[in-house]
């Protein structure tokens, strides 16, 4: 029976997940942020959130990079 | 025969396409994040580009589940042409009913009964059937639906806003999750692409060899993949608006913060497995991302009955497709009429569904109600509150 193999796919997809999910999130929460009236420094902010929204993009793309066989060959 | 065959299975390659549209697409239609025609043809583009990226899960379609090979037992192109049968029959009437259910174990199921009736029982190798079908069939919804519920959870509480005074909830600005879903869904339709386009890839290469035409152990030829890229795309443009409608409202109702985990959690699970060797249902994934979504959002309920509908469906789709499958092959091992036989009973059966689903029109317009006219009160109710607020302290001045 395969377990370590199901037990490595359920991994992989937990840690995948989780940071597309934190990463964009942040990036959602900072960009609410910066939007809220009283606010000290929005610019700092919402570059901020752009970073986490850069961020969660390049752990897509790091992704694909590893599955499509073109670029690991 | 092979010509048939060939036919036969770039139309299968068509009913997983618009059977599995659901799978990438249903939540953001039914958050409003994309419109339902853009959404369609996002994901068969996306389709016909995951098809390119990877031949991978091609070359271990069937592997091993039917004992091939020198040893074991010859599998002909009249076995794959009836398995192929019970595949699209039981995609069509899954679809009629609106059931997601797995295209892969259609085919299975159907290879697995052809192959049955057309050799013998000694024919299916049940050990690997169960480690290829029967227990990612449990896992794969489990595997989806914990990962999704743990995404939703995360989303909610990361972007969960506060007044740190009062107490009270202030204005969540959820809206970025929906830009999100147009990403994470694009990804899923591009993993359907790198999954599902391969199985029909591999079956042609199956008959290809069989046939004598191609060396035993090559991958898939360009003109095949070629042809199975674009028959996924047209399938999946077509759009299986029933399933969307099931996928989209039916479970649970989805907002984009949900929609966006639950994306996100099907695409990294079908790319996780198919590339880590342990091949997941593309459709049993994104039915338990979005079940999984609906029990971490708070105030969501999860309409159980319909889960036990889709469950149920899971269970039939081996045993009813083999048996179409085993009726074919009986009908094919009787000569060239059986086959006509067979071909002519299989495009009425599929003509007549087509025709029977016209009755009760399910398109692109009214698949599912996005709630845009929910949010329109919404707003209308804040600005309302506002005016209110404003009369109010206006008031106050005067006494003043």
């Amino acid at each position: 029976m395969k377990w370590l193999e199901l037990v490595t796919v359920g991994g992989a997809t937990l840690v995948a997940a989780v940071t597309v999910v934190v990463l964009y999130s942040l990036g959602v929460r900072l960009t609410a942020i910066a939007g809220d009236a009283e606010q000290a420094s929005p610019r700092l902010k919402r570059s901020l959130a752009y970073a986490c929204f850069g961020f969660c993009g390049l752990a897509v793309l790091f992704g694909l990079y590893l599955i499509i066989p073109y670029f690991s060959s | 025969m092979v010509a048939l065959v060939i036919a036969l299975a770039l139309f299968f390659d068509f009913t997983n396409g618009f059977h599995d549209t659901a799978n990438a697409m249903a939540t953001p239609i039914a958050t409003g994040a994309i419109k339902p025609k853009t959404a369609v043809t996002l994901a068969a583009v996306l389709n016909l580009v995951g098809a390119f990226l990877s031949t991978e899960v091609a070359k271990t379609v069937s592997g091993g589940i039917i004992k091939e090979g020198t040893d074991g037992v010859q599998i002909t192109p009249e076995i794959i042409f009836a398995g192929l049968m019970g595949a699209i029959l039981w995609n069509m009437i899954t679809w009629l009913k609106g059931l997601p259910s797995s295209s892969s174990h259609a085919l299975f199921g159907g290879l697995i009964g052809a192959a049955i009736a057309g050799i013998g029982f000694n024919s299916i190798n049940l050990e690997t059937l169960l480690q290829k079908v029967i227990l990612p069939a449990i896992f794969a919804p489990l595997i989806a639906g914990i990962v999704a519920y743990i995404c939703t959870r995360l989303a909610y509480a990361l972007t969960a806003r506060h007044d740190p005074e009062t107490g009270s909830k202030l204005t969540q600005r959820r809206g970025g999750f929906r830009t999100g879903q147009i990403f994470t869904s694009s990804l899923v339709a591009l993993a359907h692409g790198t999954n599902d386009a391969q199985k029909t890839m591999g079956i042609i290469t199956l008959v290809l060899i069989a046939a004598g035409t191609q060396a035993p152990g090559s991958g898939p030829q360009f003109w095949v993949i070629a042809a199975c890229a674009l028959a996924i795309a047209v399938g999946t443009y077509s759009g299986g608006w029933r399933i969307i409608r099931t996928m989209g409202s039916g479970l649970t109702e989805v907002k984009p913060a949900q929609g966006f985990a639950a994306e996100t959690s099907t695409a990294s699970a079908i790319l996780a497995s198919s590339h880590l060797g342990f091949a997941l249902s593309t459709t049993q994934v994104a039915s338990g991302s979005v079940i999984g979504s609906g029990m971490g959002r708070k105030g969501t309920t999860v309409r159980w009955s319909m889960v036990g509908k889709i469950a149920i469906g899971w269970l039939f789709t081996l045993p009813a497709a083999g048996i179409v499958g085993a009726l074919t092959a009986l009908l094919v091992k009787t000569g060239v009429v059986g086959v006509v036989i067979a071909a002519v009973a299989g495009t009425a059966a599929v003509l007549f569904m087509f025709f029977y689903s016209r009755k009760s029109h399910v398109g692109h317009h009214n698949a599912v109600e996005v709630e845009e006219a929910g949010q329109a009160v919404r707003f209308a109710k804040k600005k309302a509150l506002a005016r209110a607020r404003a009369r109010a302290n206006d008031q106050k001045d005067a006494q003043r």
